[in-house]
């Protein structure tokens, strides 16, 4: 170790942390109901949000009833659904409803669906995002966060991967094309993506606020920018992601 | 891997089957890392408190995907630092926790030879020149060097590859090198 590595090792005893809690018998009080399988726990939360999800499956399946839903748009795997009132939901990305980190290599291997490589002339991502079958995404983190994510998912619909996305009445939606590809653009109020598990169910965790979004159907396969940038610039950077040669499919 | 103490494996084992009092221990076991990597993220004492406490409620229900084998710790901070994180969006912070330089010098243990060597003086100048990092260089070298975390387990904590911890800590020295030299051992 270096003589300035060595030094804040050593800051480490001389920072004033405060007294560590004892936390044990407050977390003992609360395990009494919490489950010990995964997959049964249910919020209320996740209650609200599944309810209203089904809410609007079950309109958008009877055409002439629109009391909940304004409009939605659909667009390869994704549908777009604009509601009175989005679900409470809590504003975070959790991050790991986009599989698990792996290769670019690895995502090839394991997609089994077709899906563009990262864009050229821009930062390698940070991060690749692996749920076979269901998703590939890559990420660009800032700290913790991530700023930027492109999230690939197959396009057919009623497929287990089908993204959801709640739009709220301050949401502009934009249906354009780019070089012939159906693409629609998110901007401005919130709206909240909704991702359904391989089991179909929607857990508490896997919805967050999202920012700007572009909706690209490309082949059968759906491209999702999301960040905070504008439209011009998302448009770029899809136009910049290669075909990839070997994903599987 | 090897620094894991022996029976935690068993007690997550237990504690996987529905044991609270396994679980309570292993509470016990990581508390105290659990509250500070909630503090450095949270910059705030109640909410890391809060944080942790819900971090390791969460942790328990999520045992049943937790693999069996792997270690614990790197598992649980992601979700503390989670929690914690998420709670300094909701109040609003900007950054984590300001560290502040003890008068004193204390703690549990005696200070090492090499923290009495430190003068107030340039244990300030340490902490003022992480102060004047940018966030990400700062949190990779507070989670390194004064969390005392694993590559591993920074990389949890953080939310980034192991790859990058590393990278981004070589960086963030020669940027800090910058602000306050290094004294010739």
């Amino acid at each position: 170790m270096k003589g300035l590595e060595r030094e804040l090792a050593a800051l480490s005893d001389a920072v004033e942390w405060p007294d560590v809690p004892d936390l044990a018998p407050v977390v003992a009080g609360r395990l009494g109901d919490a489950p010990r399988r995964p997959g049964l726990a249910r919020r209320p939360l996740a209650i609200a949000v599944a309810v209203v999800l089904a809410a609007v499956l079950a309109v958008l399946a009877v055409p002439p009833a629109r009391t909940a839903i304004l409009d939605w748009l659909g667009i390869g795997g994704a549908r777009i659904v604009r509601v009175d009132e989005l679900p409470p939901l809590p504003l975070h990305q959790d991050l790991e409803v986009l599989g698990r980190p792996a290769t670019l290599a690895d995502a090839r291997a394991q997609a089994g669906f077709r899906f563009a490589d990262p864009p050229r002339d821009e930062p390698r991502p940070d991060e690749v995002r692996l749920a076979p079958g269901l998703r590939v995404s890559y990420l660009w983190r800032d700290g913790a966060d991530a700023r930027l994510i492109v999230t690939q998912f197959p396009g057919r619909v009623g497929d287990p991967a089908l993204l959801k996305k709640l739009a709220g009445d301050a949401t502009r939606i934009e249906r354009f094309a780019i070089d012939g590809d159906t693409a629609v653009w998110l901007e401005g109020g919130p709206h909240v993506v909704l991702f359904v598990a391989p089991d179909g169910l929607i857990r508490d965790d896997h919805g967050w606020l999202a920012g700007n979004t572009l909706l690209v159907d490309r082949d059968g396969t759906t491209v999702r920018v999301e960040g905070a940038l504008d439209r011009a610039d998302a448009v770029d950077l899809v136009r910049a992601m290669p075909a990839s040669p070997s994903s599987g499919g | 891997m090897g620094s894991r103490p022996p029976d935690e494996e068993t007690l997550v084992a237990r504690a996987k089957r529905g044991e609270t009092t396994a679980y309570e221990e292993l509470v016990r076991m990581h508390q105290g890392i659990a509250f500070r990597v909630a503090l450095v993220a949270a910059g705030d004492r109640g909410d890391a408190e809060e944080a942790a406490q819900d971090a390791f409620v969460k942790a328990y229900r999520a045992l049943g995907r937790f693999r069996e084998g792997s270690p614990f710790r790197p598992w649980l901070l992601r979700i503390v630092a989670n929690e914690a994180r998420n709670r300094r969006r909701s109040a609003g912070r900007r950054s984590g926790l300001a560290l502040r330089a003890a008068a004193v010098v204390s703690g549990d243990a005696a200070p090492s030879p090499e923290t009495t060597a430190l003068t107030l003086e340039r244990r300030e100048a340490l902490l003022g020149g992480l102060a004047a990092l940018d966030e990400r260089d700062r949190e990779v070298l507070v989670h390194r060097f004064l969390l005392e975390l694993g590559e591993e387990e920074t990389a949890a904590a953080l939310g980034i590859r192991r790859g990058t911890v590393k990278s981004r800590t070589s960086r963030a020295l020669d940027r800090l090198r910058a602000v306050v030299g290094e004294e010739v051992a």
